[in-house]
């Protein structure tokens, strides 16, 4: 599976660094970079297993290697009848690396003991070593080099089997056929030799360069009516320096085609190349094909018999970083390798430098032509020294993390209007159909405040600023008005400002509550005044509940502690307020507003109680307002009064409307109705 | 393709590595401990388990390197047997029964052919250190039944004993007393610690100790803290002893170095001390070791140490300490909150790890990934604290999202709540928060659960919390002018009766809920979030709920307390079946319709695997474990397998693993033992040849010249004939038969010397008991004096070519031939 390897002098070397997933479940990827260190990582996690310098290092700088065929290992033994459990299971271990050098010595590295396991020098190559492959079944390995030669070793023995000349110039690369019993060499020309003889059975000539990789890509030809001898019929792939076409080529039975049988084109010179075999004739052979630019080419095709045009790639896949800001412009990460996982759907992409690569697992569930992956890789999981011990990773923890605490909007469901079957009932209640809707009339209001500023001798006045600034939603404005601490003068500045304002001065006043708890000490004192001042106007909005949802929501959750003395507190508050006010009021009257439509309410106490006795039928509902209509002639003071109390009400119905969307009714909302006007 | 065995269950790795001290091999390439009924043998190097030593049929308790030969391990176990093993090629040599339970192994350079080992006398509480004589015999197992007594009274950990100054004498600990055994007078010395009477100072009896290996001076670690370090302990009265003191809590272990220059101490500060000249003021700390310290041991070699932590890993540690390897297992140290779970990105088992942290491990590498620290906050590890705990974790949107809850609670009522959200950034490769919650509920949160299904637009999670809510938490866009930006908010709060909510589930579409709450089962649409149907079978509370997958997906199951499993179906919303089973875990299989559901009864936990449209399950093993089984999950495969027979198909494409009460993490398989075993005999053996240095080079080559040279002349001046040596079955026997495993050289040298001796009479027959190697010394004789003879053969030899060939030489060649025959061939017959 190496792609080739590669002096970097040599101008008919294949470019790219060698290195090789290792066999079954691609656990570790093992790169001999330039420097002539092998590092060894693992995939999973991306973290550096561990990194040999061979003695030689400098003269004889790595050209290849080959992952030696997973041995099993019985892990756990069977378990006994005492202990119950037993003992598992192999898990295939995968040991042996075999690395060629530029000498002509190859070397066997343990990955799980980190040593030199042995050498395999004598009688073997005096040249670079191109390609190295091991046998999938005796543990025989070939090599092959630039000294011409083709060598069988013995790991066993670590002695040299056989040695032949394979080709009149070097051989630069090496496949055995998936049963195992001939070798494909490439030099000069393709052969394909009959292991068990050291005879040429084929030849397949093309590739103008030396052929820097060779691979089966079939397990059965596509014909199952022949009998099949293990080779006939079989296709294989090769790829070579400077070209940007990797060819196809079928084992024939007889000498009549020496061509190619179809061929795939890349963008530029194929660096490593990965494929998953085909086992049967309906599966299609998947290959990726990392080339020199950095780009991955994944091709999917069923390989059946001949094809002139070659075949682009079906997808494409490029890394990137993000290019973040204006000036830094993406920039390609180059892709070192890719292999495909075990189970053929995902893709194990090696990308960024090759001496600290990142390795991740790409799932390929896209039909895409074109898949561009933005990864930054400078602050990716780096395998300092530290984690490598510890083996913990920190996920990012900034401050562009949204926080949720209780009160704020989010963490507890938003009470939104009540659903539409309600309507029913609010109709029967006749309050819509009666009304100008409230925005109407805000807008009218609005229209009114604006002639009223004009009229304003003093502009810098706190009402004036206030409405000023909620309008424009001006920050600097608010908070000169809001930052007071003068407990008359907000009371004041409440009284005067413009009814239209109330709810714009509530939400803002809401946003501040949930800032910094500093702010909020002043900020309930505005909340205080608001509530106390305009309980009467916000008793008359039908879509209160909604609109100050947050709102309740907050206080509810600061005030859950002391829920009952907060109750009590709140309660005598208000009464003791109300009747100051009531006091208050009575020498200094409110500055007039003057509504757009002036709807009077009026009631006398009698008939509060009424309205008590009434709340369940609909149809009395009516009468009252009738009643309520006729009695005009009540004086200000007395009417805020009991529409304070009334709100109450009021709202406790307006809540049972929103609840109903909690099903079960259980509206924890309604006991503390008052927490709201505190 | 896999011969159908019976269904096994077997162990699957993240077995406990820090029961007893780590063991180095001499030259510090290996450290040992043991595993349950095994011993793993790893890599310094590479942090790799290089063999496993499988033979012991119960745990093993004692592991020590061979004095007299550094090749070899003793082992010891429960199963009444010593057994000595070759570990670098993991392979058994003997077995010595002795058949009552041992307790820890100790061997003695000096103490010839015994070994020391504690052993349990009639009380269970009362415990003698013994040796145990090693008979000499050739056979695989032999009988020790040679027992004599050295020690009464101690305590069972090996912690507990060493052996001082070269085995001259051995010290052993027990609660406020310290006695020493002087093998020479054989006598023993007795040291109470004097605060042992009066009760207030009750906190410093011995917890372990250690010899200096060259003088007389023992150290003792205690619960306070403190490291005596005691000396002149020869004489019962004039004693003394110095302390040190730097932990403080209880001293776990104590070691010196091989030198004994140093002790190395540590507890559950998780800091290595190192104390320099045994003086309280030379200290070197290794700190942030993660978590308690539970043994220590110091390689041979001396350049490396270990630390086994609580944490089931082991730390390899250089000399100047530095960590320099970590092995570390399935992370056992505390309660597995989470559950087991999958990581869709890398396959891993994910579930509680160290403290605060969620562990990702890999099962088919059976290691551990790498730790993911949520709480993110300084673990202090000290008694009695209350921390912080990972309660919940759930993984959704495979995999591109992650939600956890901690909690900590010091009383009733001060419970700290957090929920956080975490997103995967595939560019940056790592998670990162994105929406952290305080109190999310008002109580404990019982469940957590992603909708999952494909089609889904928007990421939505329910928690469902004692509080009696449950919540629906969705992803929102929380762009603003400055960034853009989503955010997790709560959209939905449902209740039922203000009964607690217990579980809950999402259906495989996503398109309705399912919470329970305490008995009853309420079904929830996902789009408006209504409540569409309850369902309630009075049989207790609801401990599982899950949906049916696939073509099963209109039933829903839910086990109760009470031990009633039941199977609604949603579109006739009535039960559809019920049975009487007490589920302890359930779980749904990703890629089937199949459900495993293990119960737990008085004989053990069952297996059960069934389909919830019919009530028969496909598959029921017995008693698979004889513990409680806590979690389990299936594990989607990468490569399906292909079981034909009905029974085994519910594994062709998952694999279930569960986790018992001890935290083994246990699985099913279907290969026999044998079939397991085999490979070790096939796998790829390639010899080491290494030209060990440089020098070999040069004078490696230049002295097998010189020894070529020797011989030949040799062999041209007197023309006696060695036996070939390659000849003689005694002497190839003696070179090829790994050193460690031969028998004594003296008992070896009378038969190789004879082997050697050349008889007068060479020819007769009788005096040569073995005809093979005359013949084959008469051969020797024959080609040495028929020159002409061996060299024809030589040549046919060396070429690869037929006889036919050679019949057909030209003169040329010829020549060449005859060239050949002037040339000395001699020499090759003594190769």
């Amino acid at each position: 599976m190496a792609a080739g390897g590669g002096g970097v002098a040599d101008p008919f070397s294949p470019a790219g660094v060698p290195c090789a997933f290792s066999p079954q479940s691609q656990a570790y990827f093992a790169l001999a970079s330039t420097d002539g260190h092998l590092r060894v990582w693992e995939t999973a996690s991306n973290r550096l297993h561990q990194e040999y310098v061979p003695s030689a290092h400098l003269s004889g700088t790595c050209t290849c290697l080959a992952w030696a065929p997973a041995r099993l290992q019985a892990k756990e033994g069977p378990q006994r009848k005492k202990r119950k459990s037993e003992a598992i299971g192999t898990s295939n271990q995968v040991d042996l690396l075999a690395l060629g050098t530029a000498v002509g010595s190859i070397l066997l590295y343990s990955t799980v003991k980190g040593e030199l396991h042995s050498k395999l020098i004598s009688g073997g190559h005096d040249n670079k070593v191109n390609c190295i492959q091991w046998h999938q079944d005796n543990g025989c390995l070939y090599s092959c080099s630039d000294d011409k030669h083709i060598v069988e070793w013995n790991t066993q023995m670590c002695k040299v089997k056989c040695k032949w000349k394979g080709d009149n110039s070097s051989v630069s690369s090496l496949c055995i056929s998936p049963d195992g019993k001939m070798l494909l060499s490439a030099g000069r020309t393709i052969k394909l030799w009959v292991l068990e003889t050291k005879e040429v059975y084929r030849h397949f000539t093309g590739h103008a360069t030396p052929v820097s990789s060779l691979m089966f890509t079939t397990l059965r030809p596509p014909n199952e009516s022949q009998p099949f001898d293990g080779i006939t019929g079989l296709y294989f792939l090769s790829g070579a320096v400077h070209d940007r076409l990797l060819n196809v080529w079928q084992v024939r039975s007889e000498n009549k085609e020496k061509n190619a049988v179809m061929s795939f084109t890349v963008t530029d010179e194929p660096v490593y190349i990965n494929l998953t075999l085909s086992e049967n004739k309906e599966e299609p052979v998947k290959l990726a094909v990392v080339c020199r630019d950095g780009q991955v080419h994944l091709f999917e095709h069923i390989l059946n018999g001949y094809c002139k045009k070659p075949l682009t790639s079906n997808c494409t896949i490029q890394i990137a970083t993000p290019g973040k800001g204006k000036k830094s412009t993406p920039k390609p990460v180059p892709i070192l390798a890719a292999g495909f996982c075990s189970d053929k759907m995902s893709l194990l992409l090696v990308y960024g430098n090759w001496f600290q690569p990142t390795i991740e697992r790409v799932a390929l569930n896209s039909k895409e032509p074109h898949m561009c992956l933005v990864r930054d890789i400078s602050i990716c999981w780096a395998p300092k020294v530290e984690t490598a011990i510890t083996k913990v990773r920190t996920p990012v923890m900034n401050s562009e993390a949204k926080v949720l605490v209780p009160g704020i909007p989010g963490h507890h469901a938003a009470i939104k209007p009540a659903p539409p079957q309600t309507e029913e009932i609010e109709s029967k209640r006749k309050l819509g159909e009666k009304e100008v809707s409230i925005e109407e009339r805000l807008g009218a209001l609005d229209i009114d405040a604006k002639k009223e500023k004009d009229t304003l001798p003093q502009t810098n006045s706190f009402p004036v600023l206030l409405t000023q600034g909620l309008e424009s939603n001006d920050f600097e404005m608010l908070n000169k008005v809001l930052q007071t601490r003068n407990l008359n003068l907000i009371k004041r500045t409440v009284l005067r400002m413009p009814l239209h304002a109330v709810i714009p001065l509530l939400q803002e006043l809401t946003k501040r509550l949930q800032g910094h708890p500093n702010s909020a000490v002043i900020m309930v004192q505005w909340l205080k005044c608001v509530l106390t001042i305009h309980a009467s106007y916000l008793s008359t909005l039908p879509d209160l509940v909604p609109q100050l949802g947050t709102l309740y929501q907050l206080m509810e959750s600061r005030v859950k502690t002391f829920q009952k003395l907060s109750h009590l507190h709140g309660k005598l508050i208000l009464l003791i307020t109300q009747v100051t006010a009531s006091e208050k009021t009575k020498g200094s009257t409110c500055p007039a507003q003057k509504a757009k439509l002036v709807y009077e309410e009026e009631s006398s106490e009698e008939e509060s109680d009424d309205e008590i006795a009434d709340k369940d039928s609909d149809d009395n509902w009516d009468e009252d307002e009738e009643e309520k209509g006729g009695e005009k002639d009540e004086d200000v003071d007395e009417e805020e009064e009991e529409d304070a109390e009334e709100k109450d009400e009021e709202n406790g119905e307006d809540r049972d409307v929103a609840s109903e969307k909690e099903l079960n009714g259980d509206s924890d909302l309604d006991p503390e109705n008052e927490s709201e006007e505190e | 393709m896999v011969e159908e065995e019976s269904l096994r269950v077997v162990r699957c790795g993240g077995s406990e590595l820090n029961f007893r001290r780590a063991v180095f091999s001499a030259d510090s390439k290996y450290v040992f401990c043991v595993s349950g009924d095994f011993i793993k043998v790893y890599s310094t190097a590479t942090e790799e388990c290089v063999h496993i030593l499988q033979g012991h049929r119960n745990l093993v308790t004692g592991i020590q390197l061979n004095p007299k030969n550094h090749l070899q391990l003793y082992s010891c176990s429960f199963d009444g047997t010593i057994k000595l093993w070759d570990y670098t090629d993991g392979i058994l040599i003997k077995t010595f029964i002795v058949g009552c339970k041992l307790h820890a192994l100790f061997t003695l350079a000096c103490a010839e052919d015994s070994v020391f080992v504690i052993i349990n006398k009639e009380k269970p509480d009362v415990f003698q250190l013994v040796s145990v004589k090693l008979p000499k015999s050739s056979s695989q197992e032999i009988e020790a039944k040679e027992l004599s007594f050295v020690l009464d009274y101690i305590n069972q950990s090996p912690k507990c004993i060493a052996f001082g100054n070269e085995g001259e004498y051995v010290a052993a600990v027990r609660d406020f007393y310290l006695s020493v055994y002087f093998f020479k007078k054989k006598t023993t010395s007795r040291f109470t610690l004097s605060s042992s009477r009066n009760k207030k100072h009750a906190k410093n009896n011995f917890t372990c100790v250690a010899c200096h290996p060259k003088e007389d001076c023992i150290a003792t670690g205690h619960r306070d803290g403190k490291i005596r370090l005691w000396r002149n302990f020869d004489d019962e009265k004039k004693y003394t002893y110095t302390c040190l003191h730097w932990h403080h809590d209880l001293v776990m272990d104590l070691a010196f170095s091989v030198t004994g220059s140093s002790l190395l101490s540590g507890g559950r500060e998780s800091v290595l001390v190192e104390w320099r000249e045994a003086a309280e003021k030379n200290k070197e700390f290794l700190p942030r070791l993660g978590a308690t310290i539970e043994h220590i041991s110091v390689s041979p070699a001396g350049d490396l140490f270990c630390t086994s932590h609580s944490d089931n890993k082991m730390i390899i540690i250089h000399r100047n300490l530095e960590a320099s390897a970590v092995i570390q297992g399935l992370v056992k140290d505390r309660n597995i909150f989470t559950g087991l779970m999958i990581d869709p990105r890398t396959k891993a088992l994910v579930l509680n790890g160290k403290p605060g942290h969620l562990q990702f491990y890999s099962l088919q590498s059976d290691k551990q990934l790498y730790n993911l620290d949520i709480i993110q906050q300084e673990y202090i590890n000290d008694y009695g604290l209350i921390q912080i705990e990972l309660t919940k974790a759930a993984f959704g949107c495979y995999g591109n999202w992650l939600a956890t809850v901690e909690q900590r609670q010091e009383k009733e009522t001060e419970l700290e709540l957090q929920m956080k959200l975490w997103t995967y950034n595939k560019k940056t490769q790592g998670f990162v928060l994105n929406t952290k919650v305080n109190m999310p509920h008002e109580d404990h949160i019982t469940a957590l659960c992603f909708c999952n299904a494909e089609k889904s637009e928007n990421p939505t999670l329910v928690t469902t919390s004692k509080d009696g809510h449950f919540k629906v938490w969705i992803l929102t866009d929380d762009s603003d002018i400055y960034k853009k930006a989503v955010g997790w908010t709560c959209d939905f709060v449902g209740s039922y009766h203000k009964y607690q909510a217990t579980n809950c589930c999402f259906s495989e579409d996503g398109s309705l809920l399912a919470v329970s709450f305490e008995e009853i089962v309420t079904i929830w649409d996902s789009e408006t979030w209504e409540l569409k149907c309850t369902f309630c079978q009075r049989a207790g509370k609801i401990r599982h709920l899950c949906f049916g997958r696939l073509t099963c997906s209109k039933y829903l199951l839910g086990a109760t307390e009470n031990g009633i499993l039941c199977c609604w179906n949603l579109l006739s919303c009535a039960l559809e079946w019920s049975a009487k089973l007490n589920v302890r875990v359930m779980e749904p299989d990703p890629n089937s319709e199949n459900i495993a559901a293990i119960s737990q009864s008085s004989m053990g936990s069952d297996l059960f695997v069934f389909r919830p449209s019919e009530p028969r399950p496909l598959y029921i093993q017995k008693n698979i474990s004889r513990e409680e089984v806590q979690w389990g999950v299936f594990v989607p495969r990468d490569v399906p397998e292909s079981f034909t027979s009905e029974a085994y198909q519910w594994l062709n494409r998952s694999q279930f693993y569960f986790l018992t009460k001890s935290q083994s993490l246990l699985t099913f398989s279907t290969q026999s033992p044998e079939e397991k075993l085999t490979p070790t005999s096939k796998q790829l053996l390639a010899e080491e040849t290494l030209p060990t240095t440089p020098f070999y080079f040069i004078l490696g080559k230049h002295r097998q010249q010189q020894q070529d040279d020797k011989l030949n002349e040799a062999l041209k001046n007197e023309l006696v004939q060695l036996p070939l040596t390659e000849n003689i079955p005694a002497i190839s026997e003696l070179l090829h038969t790994p050193a460690h495993v031969l028998p004594s050289a003296s008992f070896l040298c009378s038969m190789f010397v004879n082997s050697l001796l050349l008889s007068k009479e060479t020819k007769s027959a009788e005096e040569i008991p073995d005809d093979v190697s005359m013949e084959e010394e008469k051969e020797s004789i024959d080609s040495d004096e028929e020159n002409n003879f061996t060299e024809e053969v030589q040549d046919t030899n060396n070429t690869d070519l037929g006889k036919d060939i050679i019949h057909q030489l030209s003169k040329s060649e010829e020549k060449e031939l005859r060239k050949f025959r002037k040339v000395d061939y001699s020499w090759i017959t003594a190769l």
